[in-house]
């Protein structure tokens, strides 16, 4: 439990540094972001909106710690002031309205293409020199596409041509949002090809490390001692070369999940999906700096629950973190 | 001038293996899919240099021929404007390939002096540093670089690679930081630091140049990594719109709804030039992930080729099959006159296959062991006894093959079985109920991630499937209590039990199911002399409790000849020396086995000169012709460097045998004028295990 505990104060830390981050860098921007913007919008905003603008992205005249306090009050208050690009929403009620879309949409690609792609390269690890390593320069070719490219050629096969899947959006607009059965199910069928294109395009990178892991653990003498002992090879492979070949996916989440989580985005835009992907693609057409930094904390805090997680089932499946 | 010299000289010295560590990478060259990789990679940097050259329109000129589909005067269509898509693309690969290099090269930059630094100062420094890295990691890069270039307005390639090389030096700076650290603990630094070299010296003279390959696989995924985040970023239209590169060409393409009219000679280049380059990227350091972990390289134990590869050819029976276990009458104790053999190695010789060379590791090994016996294999580091353990309980991998010979099991109804001719289900069957293995290392041997008792047990479910949980809990427990560990530990992991207890686990795993014969491979090596003595004792109580043998596989001899019955000596893959331990001690006959009693001390002997073996033990690739001892021999004559000496009979003073592999004996008599090294004056000694 130590180990957890550690590795949240480590989250505190990233998030407190993201935070600061996002503190920082309209400040160090050429020119004044904020002013910028006021000018833009000249005439529309009112006053309490042009200070809280001047909180977040910055306020020439007063000293940096004073503004980096104001700064954290603001946040911790959910007050990212008003969008531009949505005008006149409030970042806030932007982010609520559309989260929930990318959060399921991405959760569920992630755990599938995880389990899949896990699944899919121990078996190929274990088989090593069959026909299966054939699967290498495949999956590497399908882990190098872009998520979006993808996503486009997807759009114009499934939804084009053959007219399977709807092209874009994210229900059909006969539904009225909530919790009913028509809604529900209208999302999930147009949730098809966006959460197929991020599955495809993620599952290449955990199958590939998987294998290596399979084929770097096969070596090890616990694998040979199993097999001495004359266990099944059902087991050998699962509990004593896969368990521990897992392990570094695990170890490794951080990186993975951060490149899934901005390629899943991306895609979102080109199914014009109601997700956090569109909305970040007005805001940086609009140059919307509110929306934009406030989309950047939120995912921020969604990938460090998300590693935090994981960091949990490690240790459940990593007997020597437990104590120590 | 004569430094000049001093270097050559040097050089030649070591220019054998220098020169084969140096280009050893070019190996890697050879799989097929790394020469895909860097045909792919090259293709796409040669067109970044000539494409704009051979560009047969301006990228950016409008024309009448909007949206048309690929013809002969535009390879791959126009744009809704009528722009040539080919040309796009052959500017656009340029910008994009110095975006992905460019970044490449600045974040490994980066990474290199974080990871060096980090790693080779420790400390406090290293603490920082690590803690920023792994925040940089942990920052999802995306809506970070959103961020940084949405605040450059329309910024150009320098300001995009610029955003990309911050945010994506971390991995490998973590990973430099991991290899400097292990670097900076070896020989060759700690030598360099203790001459009081400078840190910057040491770092940029030693340590480096061992990082290259590492360097090269972090530089090469930033580049894809770099690729692609570009690519988003001008889809966004983060970039300069107006200049081409791949991901320009899908940001119009979006805006123009390309994939809806299903223009797809437009977005469809780009995206598989991306594609393709990372691909040719991974590739290449799919190579050099081979190169850097040579285990990669191996087949995996599921495939079919490596079952084919245990024996070279199937065999005939020598019985057929083994019927039901028939319960063994108890082992008499082992006296030099039993006749109860239980295992007969015939003439077995295995060799390591490579690119189109054999290297033999064991040859024409014959030996017996009878029931209750302990045969003690002692030989220096390759002399092929560890391969030998591996082989007689068929756990070799490729590249190790069984070229041929028998390996006789006499089974308890009195029928023998070649192990060599069982079928892998009856060899599954056969290993563990009959023969079973200790390894070297408990630490590596026992898995990490499950309890001891689930690992004892688990082996007893394969064998006795019909045996109750319950009655299998008792066994574990018996077996714990049989070496010494409290029923309690049951549920330990390995890391919670000492090196000792992990050894003593290991035994106990070895004799979940009473085996008949036990190998041990150097089992009591990793532990110090007091739990090395605990373990030992052990053992020979076990076996003189359960009246099983023991092949007992060790470089310390005077532990051999204190426990064993029975010694064998190997040299080069030969056994040069087969006797029973009391002889052996007393009349060493073969000069290597003098060489080797003459190099250790004995507790209770006579002072002597401890002489040793000049010398370094052959190199097996290449084994001196005739006696492969002769170039260390002290006795050797003409003849040894010409005649492969056999196994000699020798008659000894105390009416039994000894076998040696020395031309020495061909007459059958030991040749007069030959000293024995000292060894004989010895005959003072009382056996220990007598005493003990």
């Amino acid at each position: 439990m130590r180990v957890v505990l550690r590795k949240a104060v480590f989250y505190l830390l990233t998030a407190w540094a993201a935070i600061s981050i996002n503190f920082l860098i309209p400040r160090l921007a050429p020119g004044n972001p904020a002013d910028n913007l006021i000018q833009q919008f000249h005439g529309k905003l009112g006053a309490s909106a042009i200070k809280a603008l001047r909180v977040l992205f910055g306020q020439p005249h007063e000293n940096l710690w004073q503004q980096y306090l104001d700064y954290w009050h603001q946040v911790l208050t959910g007050n990212f002031g008003l969008s531009f690009a949505y005008f006149p929403s409030k970042v806030s009620d932007v982010l609520v309205s559309t989260l929930p879309w990318t959060f399921i949409l991405i959760t569920v690609c992630t755990i599938i293409a995880f389990v899949v792609g896990t699944l899919l390269g121990t078996v190929a690890g274990w088989r090593r020199g069959t026909w299966l390593d054939s699967l290498v320069p495949v999956t590497t070719f399908f882990s190098s596409i872009p998520y979006f490219w993808f996503a486009l050629l997807m759009v114009v096969i499934f939804a084009n041509i053959l007219r399977w899947f709807p092209i874009a959006g994210g229900y059909s607009v006969d539904e009225t949002i909530g919790w009913n059965w028509g809604f529900i199910s209208s999302a999930a069928y147009y949730a098809i090809l966006p959460a197929v294109t991020i599955i495809v395009a993620s599952i290449g990178g955990w199958l590939l490390g998987m294998r290596n892991m399979m084929v770097t653990t096969l070596s090890e003498d616990y694998v040979r001692l199993a097999e001495a002992k004359g266990l099944s090879r059902r087991r050998v492979m699962v509990t004593y070369a896969a368990r521990n070949a897992v392990l570094p996916s695990f170890a490794g989440f951080a990186m993975s999940i951060g490149f899934v989580v901005g390629g899943s985005i991306v895609t979102e835009i080109v199914f014009n999906y109601p997700g956090i992907g569109v909305v970040l693609f007005h805001a940086a057409q609009a140059a919307d700096y509110p929306l934009m930094s406030a989309i950047f904390l939120v995912i921020t805090f969604m990938v460090l629950v998300a590693n935090l997680l994981a960091d949990i089932a490690y240790a459940f499946l990593d007997p020597r973190t437990r104590e120590s | 001038m004569a430094i000049a010299t001093a270097t050559v000289v040097e050089a030649e010295a070591g220019g054998e293996s220098v020169r084969g560590a140096r280009f050893a990478w070019l190996r890697s060259l050879r799989s097929p899919l790394t020469i895909v990789g860097i045909a792919l990679t090259a293709f796409f940097i040669v067109f970044a240099i000539i494409g704009p050259i051979v560009s047969p329109y301006d990228p950016s000129q409008v024309s009448t021929a909007t949206d048309a589909a690929p013809s002969w005067g535009h390879w791959f269509g126009t744009t809704h404007v009528g722009q040539d898509v080919l040309s796009q693309m052959l500017y656009g690969t340029q910008v994009s390939i110095l975006v992905g290099f460019g970044s490449g090269v600045i974040a490994t930059v980066l990474s290199i002096i974080v990871g060096l630094v980090a790693g080779y100062a420790r400390g406090i420094v290293d603490d920082v540093l690590s803690l920023l890295a792994n925040v940089f990691l942990v920052l999802p890069i995306l809506p970070l670089t959103v961020i940084l270039a949405a605040l450059l307005p329309k910024s150009g390639s320098l300001g995009i690679i610029l955003v990309i090389s911050i945010t994506s030096w971390a991995w490998g700076a973590r990973i430099l930081r991991a290899q400097t650290l292990s670097l900076r603990r070896r020989d060759f630094v700690e030598a360099a630091r203790a001459t009081g070299e400078r840190p910057g010296t040491i770092i940029f003279r030693d340590i480096f140049p061992n990082q290259i390959a590492v360097i090269a696989a972090s530089f090469l995924s930033t580049v894809t990594v770099a690729l692609l985040t570009q690519a988003s970023l001008a889809f966004l239209g983060l970039t300069d719109v107006t200049e081409w590169s791949w991901g320009t060409i899908l940001y119009w393409a979006q805006s123009s709804s390309a994939s809806l009219n299903n223009e797809w000679w437009w977005f469809v280049p780009p995206g598989l030039a991306i594609a393709l380059l990372g691909t040719g990227l991974s590739l290449v350091n799919f190579g050099i992930d081979e190169f850097i972990n040579p285990r990669l390289r191996q087949a995996g134990i599921g495939t079919k080729a490596s079952q084919r590869a245990l024996v070279r050819s199937r065999r005939l029976k020598v019985s057929g099959g083994r019927g039901a276990r028939v319960a063994r009458p108890v082992a008499e104790a082992y006296t030099n006159a039993s006749t109860d053999v239980i295992l007969d190695v015939r003439n077995l010789v295995v060799d390591y296959l490579g690119d189109g060379t054999v290297t033999p590791a064991v040859s024409d090994v014959s030996f017996t062991l009878r029931r209750g016996e302990v045969l003690g294999i002692a030989g220096e580091s390759g002399s092929g006894k560890s391969t030998l353990a591996y082989a007689i309980t068929r756990l070799h991998k490729p590249p190790a093959q069984i070229t041929s010979g028998q390996i006789l099991y006499t089974n308890a109804d009195g029928s023998v079985t070649d192990i060599l001719s069982l079928t892998p289900e009856e060899l599954r069957k056969f290993r563990w109920e009959e023969l079973s293995i200790v390894f070297q290392s408990a630490m590596h041997a026992l898995n990490p991630v499950l309890r001891i008792g689930a690992q004892i047990d688990d082996a007893i479910r394969a064998h006795r499937p019909e045996m109750s949980g319950q009655a299998r809990n008792a066994r574990v427990i018996e077996l714990l209590g049989l070496v010494g560990i409290q029923a309690d530990r049951i549920d330990a992991y390995p890391h919670e039990l000492s090196g000792g207890m992990r050894q003593r686990a290991m035994i106990a795993v070895g004799l979940a199911l009473d085996p008949e014969v036990i190998v041990m491979d150097e089992p009591t090596t990793a532990l110090d002399v007091v739990i090395q003595r605990q373990i030992v004792e052990k053992i020979m109580e076990l076996k003189d409790k359960l009246g099983f043998s023991v092949i007992f596989i060790t470089h310390d001899l005077s532990l051999l000849i204190e426990l064993s019955d029975t010694i064998a000596v190997m040299y080069g893959g030969k056994i040069v020396e087969y006797a029973a331990a009391d002889d052996f001690y007393r009349h060493p006959q073969h000069p290597y086995s003098r060489g080797l009693l003459a190099s250790f001390p004995t507790l209770n002997g006579p002072k002597r000169e401890l002489t040793g073996i000049t010398g370094a033990p052959p190199d097996l690739r290449k084994l001196p012709t005739g006696c492969s001892f002769n170039p260390r021999c002290p006795a050797a004559f003409d003849k040894c460097t010409v005649v492969v000496p056999q196994l000699f009979t020798i008659p000894l003073a105390t009416g039994g045998t000894a076998e040696a592999a020395c031309l020495l004996y061909e007459d059958g008599a030991p040749a007069s004028g030959i000293s024995n090294g000292g060894v004989d004056s010895l005959d003072t000694r009382e056996p220990v295990k007598e005493a003990s």
